[in-house]
């Protein structure tokens, strides 16, 4: 995965409501990932956003496997 | 049973009708699912013990009949920090923005300090645990509101349970489908909350087209109020159609009669998709709060999740004090037709007659 580049249809919880917000990212794969639970549930954390929320001030996400469209197929 | 209300989705649930009622309160499920519709009731921000307890709650009532569980499972994460220091992120232009609202409108403190610590959707680690009820339970239908439920889709299949989407652009749909998903849901700009940025007339067609031989279930999101828009989502090749909106001021509702008055006020117009309340976009009816973010010498807005902790005191204080003048609420675009509080019961009847009446009307054509 290190090097790849992918869009994240991302998101999660509002913090505080019942509800959620949808989010939108850009960049390259580090080839980091981590699992969660025992199915599992893989994330990979993308860097080098050149697509992210205005004003969003990370230079980091970290995205469900599934939330991710490659550039390259 | 047959008739153009009778669709797969009616099947594969054992309903009567193709109306799934998406809400917040118990109440309204039950009326709901008695009344031959489906309901998916929304736990994002509860813990596992509670969603256990709503779930026999539910259970104890419905004579067996089928209903689902709604969570948001997360989808991207940023690094994580304390509440304390996203406090301490927040501007002091925007801390004074706040209180100039405050100071303007007379809003009052809350009662308690917002627990803003419960959410299901922003650690992995507890959503998981909120899935785990789900399962343990045994509900029938588990839904997730954002994330891909797909790495989940084997384990929820071996123990019976359905596994739903519900989605924003046709590629998400075409990826859960291809994974293996039971139900699509199209969510459309139209929507309350989070909404992607397409319209439901645009989204619903585009998933169905996506769903065309699978034997995947299409249900259309966004807007529908009345029978019209589920004759309406029917005829784009829809299955069924998904409501939240339509159910806030019913009888059943637990939300607060103010509120309630607020949304049978609202009209179209008084919904805006705004980022003003939490840093994303969502839609809601409008309060000064958004009057005052939307000036054009407004502080720009915080990112989340710094801005809904700039917002929560304000929400916080006017629902603790009732005030119906500051109060918002995630509403859709289709809440003009919401204008009477009336039983779900009667809300789902309504919503049956006003489709059949499309289709006896293209029939006597």
């Amino acid at each position: 995965m290190r090097g790849r580049r992918a869009e994240c249809d991302g998101g999660k919880g509002i913090e505080g409501t019942h509800f959620a917000g949808r989010q939108e990212f850009a960049g390259t794969l580090t080839g980091h990932f981590r699992d969660f639970g025992d199915y599992p549930w893989r994330w990979y954390l993308m860097t080098d956003l050149t697509h992210k929320p205005a004003g969003c001030a990370h230079d980091g996400v970290w995205c469900a496997s599934e939330s991710l469209v490659f550039e390259d197929g | 049973m047959s008739g153009p209300l009778h669709t797969p989705l009616c099947d594969k649930l054992g309903i009567e009708y193709p109306i799934v009622a998406f809400t917040h309160c118990k109440d309204v499920a039950v009326a709901v699912i008695n009344a031959g519709g489906f309901a998916v009731l929304g736990e994002a921000m509860h813990a596992p013990d509670h969603i256990a307890a709503d779930i026999k709650w539910i259970r104890d009532r419905v004579a067996g009949k089928p209903f689902g569980i709604d969570l948001v499972l997360p989808s991207s994460v940023p690094e994580e920090r304390t509440v304390e220091q996203l406090l301490a992120g927040i501007p002091q232009e925007h801390r004074d923005f706040e209180q100039k609202i405050k100071q303007k409108y007379d809003v009052p403190d809350p009662k308690e300090a917002p627990n803003l610590h419960i959410w299901g959707g922003l650690d992995q680690k507890r959503a998981l645990a909120q899935v785990e009820v789900v399962f343990d339970e045994r509900v029938p239908v588990f839904a997730s509101g954002l994330g891909s439920p797909a790495f989940l889709l084997k384990r929820a299949h071996q123990l019976g349970i359905q596994v739903w989407g519900l989605v924003g652009k046709p590629r998400q749909a075409r990826k859960q489908i291809a994974a293996g998903t039971d139900v699509i849901i199209a969510q459309g700009y139209d929507a309350a909350g989070h909404t992607g940025n397409i319209g439901t007339f645009s989204i619903v067609p585009q998933v169905v087209d996506a769903a065309r031989g699978t034997g995947v279930p299409v249900i259309a999101a966004g807007g529908v109020t009345t029978g019209r828009h589920l004759a309406a989502a029917l005829a784009l090749g829809a299955d069924g159609v998904w409501t939240g909106s339509l159910w806030l001021a019913s009888r059943e509702s637990d939300l607060n009669l103010p509120l309630k008055e607020r949304l049978l006020e609202a009209e179209t117009d008084d919904t805006v998709y705004s980022d003003c309340i939490s840093g994303y976009t969502m839609r809601t009816t409008r309060a000064p709060w958004h009057d005052e973010w939307l000036r054009p010498d407004a502080p720009e807005v915080l990112k989340p999740p710094l801005q809904m902790l700039l917002s929560a005191n304000y929400i916080q204080g006017s629902l603790d004090y009732q005030r119906k003048d500051l109060m918002t609420e995630a509403a859709g675009q289709g809440i003009h037709y919401v204008t009477e509080m009336k039983p779900a019961r009667q809300i789902l009847s309504d919503l049956v007659d006003g489709a059949l009446d499309v289709f006896d009307r293209f029939a006597s054509a």
